[in-house]
């Protein structure tokens, strides 16, 4: 069984590119996020119970009995309980709940979403240079300090006075103030790292500033900034009802759950049916985006990876 | 630690409560004979601003300080006059003077009910000259004494050259000098008015006409009687106001020193603030408050159902005092500022304001108010129910129904609909209109508050209200917002196509009604305002105006027979409804839980005394509907 | 340190200054019609309304009228309240209101501090139990629910079950505070709750959590000297602005409860272009927030050393 050593073992010539290839792991950061949050079966549910919800809000509109545009007050058929005729009974003017519930809930659902990602990307871009580049911290902090401390109701009044209401104006305002609390968050996350021994390493071997943020910093932080997103749903929605309640929310022909919501709070004692679908939607909109961003962001933690 | 004291505290406090050491609730004193501490509720956006009745002419004002102050005369149930301050008061020269003799004896005291100065004919001087004294009170409360009193408004206009210092420096010398004011002693005021005003004497219920002690603007300082506060301002009233913690509670205590012995008072009324009527509701429920305004949602619970513990007690209230309109824009503009031609041609139409004017079958709108008797919402007129009497009685608007030729409702529809007409003059209207490149469907735009859920759900009613009765093909309503105030965000760019709203009245004469509707005229508010009629161009609509405002006219000039001066203004009034020149809606008469007899209270459509508390007829049990209606039969027979 | 301190405050002082004065020109940019009262833009004649315009000085250039203003500052004179109490002193309206604001909101604060952590440790510490869920589950539920419907809610049933007078009362103020505090408190024990234990369940992954647990440290030691003292630095900065905010009020709570406090206060005077009260509240306000800052970096500064504030200027 001897065997000529020399067909085993040769020299090979030096290749720097091979070298590199030893460190090289088969791990993406991104795809072990996924991983490790398909391994949560529970948020995938969650999940999916919310895009079945949005889906299904656009189904409920087709297979309603009354199409939301066309809805006629009657007010003998007013504070109707649920009933074949109509799903979820019928309000104070007699007009049919179903419909007026999932348009509702397909305007917050996007207000929602294009506020959490508009604040989410404003939020995390600032906070990370907020916290990170010193020379911009006098700036920055005394921007924040002024928007921050004028009250949101000065704006929004003036808004509505000098703009008008829709529902593009609302969405951008409410990104416009509500980047802050994010961004504020997001730069203490990286007052904290920033000095960390690993960063000063790689600052030391020169590595440019928006590469320690992204490679280095933002990982650690993705986890505060998904738990923030998923909070900032259900306080838009409720930000959206507070300025309802004041006359400075969405304009009159785009009712939300916040209205629906802020209406049911004169009615609720007596037709309960009226507060709790709205609620419920608003509560599994909320609950499972919770959920989700919670399994998420324990996965996004790369200390769980690997 | 003192946070934690505080912690303590609570759950202290928390223990007292669930042990049941609340306090007693209104209303709970037992005795046959009525509440003694009244407790009524009036909504946050309404809370009080200003202390001093002469700077203020706000309802949310006039209404607590109205039970402070007290002036000339007082108004009664059946919004008649009665002594007040004045033991008689009258003129003898058409309304062109006027003598009010007052009642000696009567204090002005201090919050505590301590005695300060005796109320004499000086005061009453001295609360004109602050009024239409420019540096001292604005221009508050100057418009019913500049348009009827000699001299006021040169008065207003003489201060208002003055140095700030010397304004407000000026005692009563020069005012007497120049204003048709005077006091032969100290217990007589003598007015003398611009024209022959027959009806001077309803002003006087009013803020502008009320007195202020000298003595008190030397106490507190000229400059510090705007800013005063409940502890600085002096009283005659029935009840000084000796809590006024804002956002939050008012009380009013019975003033021992008050003049009229006989009247019956409460010992205190509280004025709770409270978010809205369905916490209010709640409120009531808890026995917190003594009477509640229902909102649509309570009442239909309670209607609806036979067992209701408020079943029996659901009462009616009596109107508010204003008589609501759809006044039209014929001058309207769009929101890009240029003039609305299709809109403006179309409203000009004699014909298409008139299928509108019988068209509608608002009942459904009335249900917004009063689900229950819609009917009873229904309005025919301009000039508001109650605010005056024929000689013999007959209520004048009643006169102008007359007029118009409406009888009874038959308890279906209202009595002003007529369908088949409406469809007639709709094709007039139609055929009219195409010949003058009119497109249709007409655009109309009606503008209501952002975000308030009420006002949407009414205009949706009343959208659906024209597209039923008019058709789709014919006029389209649309519905927009303001956010804070219509004036400034639809009034004033001319927005709106019509506004709905009601006077409410400054004086007890048709003319305060009828003269706010005139043709070029720079008095007339409504004109000048709302309709924008002097800007229009259509050459029928401007004549129909003409003659409407030539009525009127007429009819202020008869002063020396009442029953002819009413007869002429109801034929005034009945010829600019007949052309549909203004549309009427509504009469507000909604329903309440209640332990206040509302029939004995002023209900004055003028003057500022119908929440003075005073003679007020309670019980101690909430008043059942049976009670109610015996009481209304008694009342109106 | 005290250098530090004094450059804070003078930076603070600049931000107050130029958060009053764009509050001051937003103000202006309401049309001037917004003076009026509906009332009196229909009884005044335009004239009338000039003259009271120009009487109120709103009439003159912008420059000089934001000049003005700045020398009432420096003189701590606000003016006088224009519609929400007229003719009073604006200091006097606002000193009326905001002690009851702060007692209130200083009680749920206490509160929610402590039940909030308390929560917030019995989940850590059994965490995926139960009782995890239970938290989680309440968390859940204040922040799904919008606070217009939670606190119709805790009225409804604090009145009318537990018989809770609903209305505040200055005669009674302890136990119609109840109801206010409990509907301050609801939401803000979850936030905590929730941000306390996000931080602990970040800490509790790390390293030295670890190396602890091997060097045989008890859970319980760990949980108080290590992973709390850590997990709070994050959270304490935002306290000292809780309890600076506490004076602001909250708009809904007072609004339901009718509670005489700050919090409807800037809404009714823009509503009524009540402009200094509005000027002086942006004052009040501008100042609670950056000082509250200062003080939230001051505190995270002396719980965890490695953080530096006052740059040495090691590093770009």
């Amino acid at each position: 069984m001897k065997k000529n050593n020399d067909d085993l073992f040769r020299f090979v010539e030096y290749s720097a590119e091979a070298a590199e290839r030893t460190g090289y792991s088969d791990y993406s950061y991104w795809k072990s996020v996924f991983q490790n949050f398909l391994k949560k079966k529970s948020a995938v549910v969650m999940a999916f119970i919310f895009f079945g919800l949005v889906i299904f809000s656009f189904i409920a509109l087709a297979i309603g009995k009354y199409d939301y545009a066309e809805l006629l007050t009657d007010s003998a058929l007013a504070f109707q309980a649920p009933n074949g005729e109509f799903w979820f009974g019928t309000d104070n003017l007699g007009r049919d709940y179903w419909c007026q519930v999932w348009f509702a809930a397909q305007t917050s659902i996007k207000l929602a979403i294009i506020v959490a990602l508009g604040e989410c990307f404003v939020g995390v871009t600032i906070g990370c240079l907020w916290g990170y580049v010193r020379v911009l911290d006098r700036p920055l902090t005394e921007i924040y300090n002024v928007i921050n401390n004028i009250p949101m109701i000065i704006y929004m009044t003036l808004i509505a006075l000098l703009i008008g209401q829709s529902f593009t104006v609302m969405a951008i305002s409410l990104i416009c103030f509500g980047w802050l609390p994010m961004a504020r968050n997001v730069r203490n996350l990286v007052l904290m790292y920033r000095d960390r021994e690993y960063n000063l390493a790689s600052r030391c071997l020169g590595t440019p500033v928006w590469r320690v943020l992204v490679k280095n910093i933002l990982p650690y932080l993705i986890s505060i900034i998904i738990l923030r997103l998923a909070l900032s749903i259900p306080s838009t929605i409720a930000l959206e009802s507070t300025l309802s309640y004041l006359g400075l929310g969405l304009g009159i022909d785009t009712p939300s759950l916040g209205i629906l919501l802020r209406n049911a709070r004169n009615y609720f004692l007596d037709y309960p049916y009226l507060l709790i679908f709205p609620a419920v939607i608003v509560s599994l909109i909320t609950i499972t985006f919770y959920l989700v961003g919670n399994a998420f962001s324990d996965a996004a933690d790369p200390r769980n990876h690997v | 630690m003192k946070k934690r004291t505080k912690v303590l505290a609570l759950v202290l406090a928390l223990g007292m409560v669930l042990t049941g050491c609340g306090s007693s609730s209104a209303g709970g004193n037992g005795s046959g004979d009525g509440i003694k501490d009244l407790v009524t509720w009036e909504t946050s956006n309404r809370e009080m601003e200003n202390m001093v009745i002469l700077n203020t002419e706000m309802a949310n004002d006039l209404n607590v300080l109205g039970n402070c102050v007290e002036g000339l005369l007082e108004t009664d149930a059946q919004g008649k006059l009665i002594p007040g301050l004045a033991k008689e008061w009258g003129t003898e020269d058409g309304g062109l003077t006027w003598t009010f003799k007052l009642r000696e004896g009567v204090k002005w005291v201090d919050v505590n009910g301590n005695e300060k100065a005796d109320c004499t004919a000086q005061d009453f001087v001295t609360g004109l000259e602050w009024v239409m004294n420019f540096h001292k009170n604005g221009a508050a409360n100057t418009s019913m004494p500049t348009s009827l009193i000699k001299g006021a408004g040169e008065y207003y206009e003489y201060t208002k050259n003055l140095p700030a210092e010397e304004a407000l420096s000026m005692d009563n010398t020069k005012f007497l000098e120049m204003v048709g004011i005077e006091t032969p002693d100290d217990y007589t005021v003598v007015y003398h008015c611009i024209t022959n005003a027959t009806y001077f004497d309803t002003v006087c219920p009013s803020a502008c006409l009320y007195p202020m002690s000298a003595a008190f603007v030397a106490e507190v300082g000229v400059e510090n009687v705007l800013g005063s506060s409940n502890e600085t301002i002096w009283y005659n009233g029935p009840y000084t106001l000796t809590e006024y913690i804002q956002g939050n509670t008012k009380t009013l205590t019975k003033n021992p020193t008050y003049w009229d012995k006989e009247c019956s008072l409460f010992d205190t009324v509280t004025i709770r603030i409270i978010e809205d009527i369905t916490v209010g509701f709640q409120l009531y429920q808890n026995g917190e408050l003594d009477h509640i305004d229902l909102s649509e949602a309570n009442l239909r619970t309670i209607w609806n159902d036979e067992n209701n513990e408020y079943r029996d007690q659901l009462v009616e209230k009596l109107p508010r005092k204003y008589s609501y309109q759809m006044h039209f824009n014929y001058d309207k503009y769009n929101e890009d500022g240029t003039p609305d031609t299709n809109y403006n041609t179309a409203i000009a139409n004699e014909a298409f304001r008139q299928s509108i004017y019988y068209g509608l079958d608002l009942t459904k709108y009335f249900e917004r108010t009063n689900f229950i008797n819609p009917l009873k919402c229904e309005n025919n007129a301009y000039t508001m129910k109650g605010l005056l009497y024929f000689s013999d009685g007959t209520e004048y608007t009643a006169k102008v129904k007359e007029l118009l030729g409406f009888g009874e409702s038959d308890g279906k529809t209202p009595v002003r609909f007529d369908g088949a007409k409406a469809q007639e003059l709709k094709a007039k209207a139609m055929e009219e209109l195409s010949a003058k490149g009119v497109t249709f469907p007409v655009e109309l735009d009606y503008y209501i508050v952002a975000g308030s859920q009420n006002a949407l759900d009414t205009a949706t009613v009343l959208q659906q209200i024209f597209s039923e009765c008019l058709g789709d093909d014919y006029i389209k309503l649309n519905v927009g917002t303001y956010v804070s105030s219509q004036t400034k965000e639809v009034i004033q760019p001319q927005l709106h196509s019509f506004v709905i709203n009601g006077w409410g009245a400054d004086y007890g004469d048709p003319q305060n009604f009828l003269g706010q509707e005139t043709y070029g005229e720079d008095t007339a508010y409504y004109s000048n305002n709302y309709s924008n009629i002097n800007n229009a161009t259509d050459a029928d609509l401007i004549a129909t105006y003409k003659e409407f405002t030539d009525l009127v006219n007429k009819a202020n000039a008869i002063t020396d027979d009442m029953d002819a001066r009413y007869f002429a203004y109801a034929e005034a009034e009945a010829y600019m409804l007949q052309h549909a020149l203004s549309v009427p809606t509504l009469l507000d008469i909604s329903w309440q839980l209640t332990h206040v007899n509302d029939y004995t209270r002023s209900n004055a459509m003028f003057g500022i005394q119908n929440y003075m508390y005073k003679n007020w007829e309670t019980s101690v049990d909430a008043y059942t509907t049976e009670q109610y209606d015996a009481i209304a039969e008694e009342f109106y027979k | 340190m005290v250098k530090y301190t004094i450059k804070r405050l003078l930076q603070t002082l600049v931000t107050v200054l130029i958060v009053a004065t764009i509050v001051f020109l937003l103000m202006r940019m309401l049309p001037t019609d917004y003076f009026f009262t509906e009332d009196q833009l229909m009884k005044l004649t335009p004239e009338q309304k000039q003259e009271q315009l120009e009487a109120a000085g709103l009439t003159d250039p912008v420059g000089e009228q934001l000049i003005r203003f700045y020398g009432q500052i420096l003189r701590f004179d606000f003016g006088e309240s224009r519609r929400i109490q007229s003719g009073v002193d604006v200091v006097k309206v606002i000193g009326s209101k905001f002690t009851v604001s702060m007692r209130l909101g200083c009680t749920a604060l206490v509160i929610s501090l402590f039940v909030g952590v308390f929560i917030d440790i019995i989940q850590t510490i059994n965490k995926d139990k139960l009782l995890d869920h239970i938290g989680t589950g309440y968390t859940i539920f204040v922040n799904a629910v919008p606070s217009l419907v939670s606190y119709s809610l805790v009225l409804v049933f604090g009145s009318t079950v537990l018989g809770l007078p609903s209305l505040y009362s200055t005669r009674n103020p302890g136990p119609s505070s109840i109801l206010p505090v409990v509907c301050l408190s609801l939401a803000s024990i979850a936030h905590y709750a929730l941000w306390t234990r996000r931080y602990m369940v970040d800490e509790l992954n790390k390293d030295y959590i670890k190396l602890a647990r091997v060097k045989g440290m008890s859970f319980n030691s760990i949980m108080v000297k290590h992973v709390f003292k850590n997990a709070f630095v994050p959270l304490v900065q935002y306290i000292p602005t809780s309890f600076l905010y506490t004076i602001g009020g909250s708009l809904l709570v007072e609004r339901f409860f009718s509670v005489p406090g700050m919090g409807p206060l800037l809404n009714d005077a823009i509503i009524r272009y009540d402009v200094n009260v509005v000027q002086t509240l942006a004052i009040i306000y501008g100042t609670m927030g950056t000082v509250g800052v200062f003080l939230g970096d001051v505190l995270m500064m002396l719980l965890d050393p490695r953080i530096k504030l006052v740059g040495k200027g090691e590093t770009r």
